[in-house]
């Protein structure tokens, strides 16, 4: 039993590092909460569904047309939404919230409702580790997780453009005085973080079906992992994303699994009261001080 | 000769005036059928669609004979979306009002798929004495309340299974399993939500502590839920030879590829509504080979031994081009229209009062069985089609679904999926 609880702890965090790393990357640079992200989420799982079901064409290429997708979603919110209200911070969360479910909503009008909407995992089947048997996908999710973590690192340590996005993010004044464009960073993180939404819709989604409540959720976890780890920071993501991940299976499997959903409130809940401004968050540390 | 004009002219006039109000008086007026549904669920579509097939076939033969008259009905429907946990029951209450007030329906059909909602509408219907015909809400406190208040509450009918039935068919299934092949040993997986753990409490109360089965562990999981190793993990360490969930969210087919891919030596028998259909083979990637699951009404599948059963499920593949997916409501939401039609043209008027009179007389054979009320206005299910309407247990067999309980209609014997053996 602990093993199992172990592996499967192992990849419920890493359910929720896929869901939360787009969310924070996008918050991290362009400080802008998109509260869509749990509708992009879906809007890519739906629309790999459709490309594989109604046009035909092959998975591969649905899944890459679907992430470009979901990207162009990401990169026209900022310019046709965000750019309008940007600094207002309550007027983003209403308009990204508003989006989100005005997206979700439209699948719901359009009949996407209902468990056909499925898509087939990468490579079926099982693997034992010691008595416990873990089907591919998840194992697929665990490496996938790790591999884009590592992808996230390399990119914003080593390209022209991640380091743009580490500038932004760390004084955008001082940015543009090297000539570094906000606007456009701003608009690529927006797209960078729905294509990752897309790439977790791909890799997740084999797993059930795609829902349009879904969407809620996906964002609620989202929101819990980055409260805890500290909006803006991917290493906070990743230990949040441990604990939580961690602590809901062990809730799961040694009280009862209907505990879970307390489990992120808790932990939003105790984060809150400590440090406000999450467990590897920097950015409201004077404010706490004070 | 002008004057002929004029005088021409004023009769065509006054013909042109006061024609209208007659032509419209002549014109037979259309018996008002209300659906409340629930659009964003599977059920609560083919539902609608099921009804709109039985009003389209009836007005085609020239509608219902009112007394002397022949009338159309006419379908009036409202998405109240009762079905959703997060709407008001106020929300489906309004959306009942508006087909009675504004609408002006004559008959409210199908319904409002919570229980909590459909017993607050009882309330509304009984007030405005518009008799209302349900489809969906499976509380037993709704026929206790036509017994204990008649006069007020009598204008409800539920076609559909109610929980006590559906207790019954689970119950069934279990003494079979025992009997047949020696199995007392249960772990329950239910939802996290009023009616699942309602059923799995009765399971326990009526079924297992009265057969003497273990049961082994319980799991509630909260709706949305899309991993169930926890669950399975402790069903295999109980040594259970039965799995019974109890779900009606879609995540819950991924239990059942759970279930295949951690290789659980326990047969999956109870109610998952996202397997009920024929879509769930490809849907859930042909990993649910051996699973039995409960289908409230036959019809919803067809059964070879209820010949009605075949023609209700082929005749809604040929109107609307795709099966029956959901496997609770559609058959029940085509009979009520019929169930409706019968009593009306028994009473010979539209008069509520009398229609609840006759529909109380209701005794059909259709596609789900035998259709005959109780006492508490509600269908009777049994296990033999010729008596009572059946639900049934199926079987998941390399993509077809074979039923397997009751007997009087099973299809085939329950096969044990692979590392499961019989105990006797």
């Amino acid at each position: 039993m602990l093993l199992g609880t172990l592996i499967y702890g192992f990849i419920n965090s890493s359910i929720l590092a896929l869901i939360a790393l787009g969310f924070n990357l996008t918050f991290g640079i362009s400080g802008v909460a998109n509260f869509a992200y749990g509708a992009i989420y879906i809007f890519s799982g739906f629309m790999t569904w459709i490309f594989l079901n109604s046009l035909g064409l092959p998975y591969v290429l649905c899944v890459i047309v679907s992430i470009l997708f979901s990207a162009v979603l990401g990169l026209l919110t900022y310019y046709l939404i965000i750019l309008r209200i940007k600094g207002i911070a309550i007027s983003e969360v209403m308009a990204t919230f508003g989006l989100g479910l005005a997206i979700m909503e439209l699948f719901r009008y359009f009949n996407f409702v209902g468990f056909r909407y499925t898509l087939p995992v990468f490579y079926d089947g099982s693997i034992a580790i010691g008595d416990v048997y873990v089907d591919l996908q998840r194992i697929f999710i665990a490496l996938i997780a790790v591999g884009l973590t590592l992808f996230l690192y390399l990119f914003t340590h080593h390209t022209k453009t991640g380091l743009a996005f580490r500038s932004i993010a760390q004084d955008e004044r001082t940015a543009l005085t090297f000539g570094i464009d906000s606007d456009r960073i701003g608009a690529l993180s927006m797209a960078f973080g729905a294509g990752l939404a897309a790439v977790a819709a791909i890799v997740i989604l084999p797993l059930g079906t795609i829902a349009v409540e879904g969407g809620y959720e996906v964002l609620i976890n989202a929101l819990a992992v980055c409260i805890v780890g500290g909006l803006g920071s991917t290493v906070g993501i990743l230990v949040a994303s441990v604990l939580i991940g961690f602590a809901q299976t062990f809730t799961a499997n040694y009280l009862e699994p209907h505990w879970m959903m307390l489990v992120s409130l808790i932990a939003i809940a105790i984060v809150l009261v400590i440090k406000p401004s999450g467990l590897f968050s920097h950015q409201k540390e004077l404010e706490e001080r004070i | 000769m002008s004057r002929r004009i004029i005088f021409l002219s004023l009769v065509l006039c006054l013909f042109v005036v006061w024609g209208i109000p007659i032509t419209k008086a002549i014109a037979v007026e259309p018996v008002l059928l209300g659906v409340p549904t629930s659009l964003g669920f599977l059920e609560g579509k083919e539902g609608l669609a099921c009804v709109n097939m039985a009003v389209d076939e009836i007005n085609k033969s020239g509608g219902v004979k009112v007394g002397a008259t022949k009338r159309p009905f006419k379908v009036v429907a409202i998405d109240a979306r009762g079905a959703e946990p997060g709407v008001p029951v106020a929300d489906v209450i309004r959306a009942h009002k508006k087909l009675i007030l504004e609408d002006k329906v004559n008959f409210i059909m199908f319904g409002s798929f919570r229980s909590e909602c459909a017993i607050a509408c009882m309330d509304l219907v009984g007030q405005h004495k518009v008799p209302m015909i349900l489809g969906t809400a499976m509380s037993p406190a709704m026929e206790k309340r036509v017994k204990t208040d008649y006069d007020k509450y009598k204008y409800t009918f539920r076609v559909c299974l109610n929980a006590v039935y559906l207790i019954k068919y689970l119950g069934g299934t279990m003494a079979h399993l025992n009997k047949e092949f020696g199995f007392n040993k249960v772990f329950i997986m239910n939802q996290d939500v009023a009616w699942a753990r309602k059923t799995g409490d009765l399971m326990i109360k009526l079924v297992f502590d009265k057969m003497g089965w273990e049961v082994v562990g319980r799991q509630a999981y909260p709706t949305g839920s899309s991993d169930f190793s926890s669950g399975l993990m402790k069903a295999k360490a109980g040594g259970a030879h039965v799995i019974l969930p109890i779900f009606d969210m879609p995540q819950s087919g991924i239990l059942v590829k759970q279930w295949k891919s951690m290789h659980v030596p326990a047969l999956v028998a109870g109610f998952i509504s996202p397997l009920a259909g024929p879509a769930a083979w490809k849907s859930f990637d042909k990993k649910i080979d051996g699973a039995m699951n409960c289908i409230f009404e036959i019809g919803n599948v067809p059964c070879t031994k209820v010949p009605k059963s075949v023609e209700f499920y082929d005749k809604y593949k040929k109107k609307y081009g795709k099966p029956i997916e959901a496997g609770h409501s559609p058959a029940p939401a085509y009979e009520m229209v019929y169930i409706l039609k019968e009593a009306i043209e028994r009473a010979g008027t539209i008069d509520s009062d009398k229609v609840v009179a006759e529909l109380e007389k209701t005794d059909r054979s259709g596609a789900m069985g035998r259709i005959k009320f109780n006492d508490g206005h509600q269908v009777v299910y049994g296990q033999d089609p010729n008596e009572t309407a059946l639900g049934c247990m199926i079987q998941w067999r390399k993509g077809k679904r074979v039923v397997v309980y009751p007997k009087s209609v099973a299809e085939g014997k329950i096969e044990l999926p692979a590392g499961l053996k019989s105990l006797k």
